[in-house]
């Protein structure tokens, strides 16, 4: 087994009472002393800052780096931004994945034009070197360098309706800073990696500020140099004291991804074909056609694919879950298996009312009763071999306890990561 | 997750591999999980529990404790009938977390109640937990 690696928080984590656990190669927090599920809910009612610095950043320069994101990720870089599908542009990104030429999924990524010819790629934990070296592979004569920063750069979120609130005490010219952000643009930069315009902590050190996140909730994702790192993390928590942010862990970023019906690269998506899943939005297909607007790695594997598996999001009628391993077995309401369970997870923030699957930040006009207390609701993904109709029941089991969860459109509603910007600071 | 040193390991309980804690209470036995496992498995949200009147052998899941983090079984200490469930966790499951001593799952009428002095002391338990 590889060396457990950490980040830069790591001894921060310990000193704070955090419960760690590895994910990927890295020894991580799951929770700190507030527990997952207070942290949970500061994401849906205040803020919370998760320390991701152990997913990786890569650079691609040159007149080449379009070119080569266009071939190997998913997104159509020249028709992808809002209803127009316009160009992606410089302080813009996009959510996409790199497939294998068979369909199947090396790794989901985020995808930033910082530059004319000058692009920032987001991957999972452990992913920088692989992506770097598929991206290589298939760079063929053009002209780009690209640069694995795994480990380089110090990464942060801090999600949650008060997000804004908490980073405009923080930025130098917060006002212009974060005026007119749209959800998925980004500003400021970091180590070379510089969007046009420039962005500062008062203390004058450079941040790249990127309004995505994780959770389905409105915030940031926040890089700086490695060496910043400790200290805005600091910065951040000092900001949001009085605002009821909360440092949270893994297990509250898994429930929260789960509940806005995230996917969890190698796990919701991973070595199968990239079909039949909620996440279509990732491919470029043409409006009502079995299309795609560009040729890349994978396409043709997708466009032959017949029907094969579904992934579908569930949610539970209460809080009671299973453990997903390799004895958890999807069936129908007859007991017949007809899949297997992705993700099995708690969204802490949302309850049934009758019919209806209401969050604690449900408005009460529409629909959250005066005295709601949310008691959480069993979520995730499945994998089956049909496909099913949202409202279809299913089972899920590990061979001794039962759960009836329903096949869902979407999971936690009234999300806010969506909102204007001017209505969040 | 906190030292072992920052954890509660009182004596007037005995404990199992399993981490879960026996203490006799005149001829009947209550039955939790310790310090350790409540540290371990993070917010506690649901508990599973048997009816009153159900028999059980030693080391027979008898409920689960379902946290953030996973569903856990619960394993029987010793053989008995179940005499009471603590219904207060079905409302406040995180009493577990709070007060895991004070927070009994269940109470058991033992069949053997020699088997107690099977168990493990809080110093074994700590040896244990120390690998």
């Amino acid at each position: 087994m590889d060396e457990l690696r950490t980040t830069r928080l790591h001894a921060w984590h310990l000193e704070n009472g955090a419960n760690m656990a590895r994910f990927g190669l890295y020894d991580m927090p799951l929770w700190y002393p507030a527990g997952a599920k207070a942290e949970h809910l500061a994401v849906i009612e205040s803020a919370g800052i998760f320390d991701t610095s152990h997913m990786a950043v890569i650079g691609l320069q040159g007149e080449g780096a379009r070119g080569l994101l266009q071939f190997c990720f998913t997104k159509d870089l020249d028709r992808c931004l809002g209803k127009e599908k316009s160009p992606l542009v410089s302080g813009r990104c996009v959510y996409g994945v790199f497939l294998q030429p068979d369909g199947t999924v090396i790794d989901d990524a985020i995808v930033y034009q910082l530059g004319v010819n000058d692009y920032m790629v987001v991957v999972n934990a452990g992913m920088g070197g692989i992506v770097a070296e598929h991206l290589g592979l298939h760079k063929g004569g053009a002209s780009l360098t690209i640069i694995d920063y795994t480990d380089k750069l110090g990464k942060m979120d801090i999600q949650g309706p008060l997000a804004g609130k908490i980073l405009k005490k923080i930025l130098r010219n917060a006002d212009d800073a974060l005026a007119g952000m749209v959800y998925f643009s980004c500003r400021g930069g970091c180590d070379g990696l510089q969007t046009p315009t420039a962005v500062a902590l008062l203390d004058g050190s450079p941040i790249l500020v990127s309004r995505t996140g994780y959770t389905g909730e409105f915030g940031f994702e926040l890089f700086v140099a490695g060496e910043n790192f400790v200290s805005l993390w600091q910065m951040v928590l000092a900001a949001g004291e009085d605002l009821g942010l909360l440092p949270c862990g893994l297990a509250a970023r898994d429930s929260l991804r789960a509940g806005a019906a995230l996917p969890l690269s190698h796990q919701d998506i991973g070595p199968w074909l990239f079909a039949n899943n909620p996440w279509q939005f990732a491919l470029p297909w043409q409006e009502g056609e079995r299309v795609f607007s560009k040729d890349f790695l994978g396409a043709a594997a997708l466009l032959a694919a017949t029907d094969g598996e579904h992934t579908l999001p569930f949610a539970g009628f209460d809080l009671r879950k299973i453990t997903v391993g390799k004895d958890t077995f999807v069936t129908d309401l007859q007991g017949d298996t007809i899949g297997q369970v992705l993700t099995c997870a708690t969204d802490m923030a949302i309850g049934r009312v009758g019919g209806m699957i209401v969050s604690a930040a449900t408005p009460a006009a529409e629909g959250r009763p005066e005295d709601f207390k949310p008691r959480g609701l069993s979520c995730g993904f499945v994998k089956v071999r049909k496909s099913l109709a949202v409202g279809e029941l299913v089972i899920l089991t590990d061979g001794k306890r039962e759960i009836k969860v329903e096949i869902r459109q979407d999971i936690r509603p009234h999300r806010s990561a969506r909102r204007p910007i001017t209505a969040m600071l | 997750m906190k030292e072992l040193s920052e954890l509660d390991f009182p004596e007037t309980v005995r404990y199992t591999e399993d981490h879960e804690w026996a203490a006799v209470d005149g001829d009947t036995v209550r039955i939790g999980v310790s310090d350790y496992a409540q540290d371990q498995l993070g917010d506690i949200v649901y508990v599973e529990m048997p009816e009153v009147g159900d028999m059980f052998e030693k080391g027979d899941e008898f409920g689960t404790l379902e946290s953030v983090k996973a569903v856990s079984e619960l394993y029987l200490p010793m053989a008995g009938e179940v005499v009471a469930v603590n219904d207060a966790l079905l409302e406040t499951p995180e009493l577990i977390n709070q007060e895991p001593y004070g927070s009994w799952i269940i109470e058991i009428r033992p069949t053997d109640p020699a088997e107690y002095e099977e168990l493990m002391n809080a110093e074994d338990y700590v040896d244990m937990l120390r690998g």
